[in-house]
């Protein structure tokens, strides 16, 4: 039963009470349906996770879709270039609540060695996420503790609160989750310049590009 | 290589010295299609394995681009070298020589910012279109110039067209 703490038991053990936050947080840490996102080598990874030697089927999570719209978990799994991050909030938009997001390994984190012009410096830049995991890319072992502690997480909420409030049915277009927001890391990233180079001290130094926000 | 000197006989050109022993030549920025023309039909160099550029930043001239030529008949290759200036930086296409050059051309066009003339459909290749920066250029930052530009204008649209139906979630 684990977090479904019963708060009254009958004698014959058919009937059980609780609290419906209880019930339906239980409901859903016990069938995370995860989308797996994978993007490089993490992906290589998050396949030894599904996979029967790791097997999250222990933590009834082994039921990976490819489509959004029958997922509520997804885990990042790799370099997300700018390109793709299109396609990634976009594919995050599409899954319905409850859901919750995954950063595995270091790029998806924070960029992580790509200090580049190409990659997005941590997928939070672009989705809430939820959970953490370092490694490069991380152990299988890693990312099922991950979801242990993200089924801790969900243990956390209250849905019925979000119910009652009318807080899960606010159209997103006025919130602020669906604005994006450019993070630390992206404003350096134009007017900065490293040590090495060659353009500090030059004449002809490029124009910055016109700001168009 | 015997071969080349036969074939280039009356162009200018001068042997250039490499590390890996493959012979390279540089030829000017006129000469450079004609001596290409010539190695293609008179010493068999019949495929083009790379069109690239490298940033001698900041020194004049500042790129030097390069075409290496295979022969499958004689299996060798050779280089052909061009220096060009930053501020002219544009030399004519080889597309007509082997199609297979234009998608070289356009990355090169899309990373160094050269432009080569003759080339039907020079757009950028990998960056976004509007992009207005070169970004293997040395003096291009390591970590970019707005890197998020792209995305920013499609999350722009895309809160604008923001159709709660078609959304998870929302009601």
């Amino acid at each position: 039963m684990g977090s479904l703490t019963p708060v009254e038991t009958t004698s014959d053990g058919n009937f059980i009470s609780t609290r419906l936050d209880a019930l339906i947080n239980w409901g859903r840490k016990n069938s995370l349906w995860p989308m797996p996102m994978g993007l490089s080598c993490c992906g290589i990874e998050l396949m030894a996770m599904i996979g029967p030697k790791f097997d999250i089927a222990r933590f009834g999570a082994e039921a990976a879709r490819f489509s959004p719209r029958q997922s509520d978990l997804m885990i990042v799994a790799g370099t997300l270039t700018w390109k793709m991050a299109q396609a990634a909030r976009l594919i995050y938009d599409q899954m319905p609540e409850p859901k919750w997001v995954i950063a595995m390994g270091v790029c998806s984190s924070s960029g992580g060695m790509y200090d580049s012009y190409a990659v997005v410096q941590g997928v939070d830049s672009i989705l809430p996420v939820d959970i953490y995991v370092p490694g490069c890319p991380p152990r299988p072992d890693s990312v099922i503790d991950a979801i242990l502690k993200l089924q801790k997480k969900i243990e956390r909420e209250s849905p019925t609160k979000k119910f009652f409030s009318g807080e899960a049915f606010v159209d997103e277009r006025g919130s602020q989750a669906l604005l994006y927001q450019p993070n630390a890391a992206v404003k350096r990233s134009s007017l900065d310049l490293s040590p090495h180079d060659p353009r500090t001290g030059s004449k002809n130094a490029p124009e910055p590009a016109k700001q168009d926000g | 290589m015997e071969r080349v000197r036969t074939a280039l006989e009356g162009c200018r050109f001068e042997q250039r010295s490499t590390s890996d022993g493959i012979p390279a030549f540089g030829v000017s920025r006129e000469d450079l299609h004609e001596v290409l023309q010539r190695l293609r039909d008179r010493a068999d160099f019949v495929a083009v394995t790379f069109v690239t550029a490298v940033d001698r930043y900041p020194s004049e001239p500042r790129f030097e681009l390069h075409h290496q030529l295979f022969s499958l008949i004689h299996e060798d290759r050779v280089r052909v070298t061009t220096e060009l200036s930053e501020k002219d930086a544009k030399a004519a296409s080889c597309v007509d020589l082997w199609p297979g050059a234009a998608f070289m051309e356009r990355e090169c066009y899309d990373m160094f910012g050269i432009r080569f003339e003759g080339h039907e459909n020079l757009r950028r290749l990998l960056m976004p279109e509007e992009y207005g920066h070169h970004p293997l250029r040395k003096d291009f930052p390591h970590a970019g110039i707005e890197p998020d530009r792209l995305y920013r204008k499609w999350d722009r649209e895309r809160r604008k067209n923001w159709d709660p139906s078609r959304a998870g979630g929302a009601k």
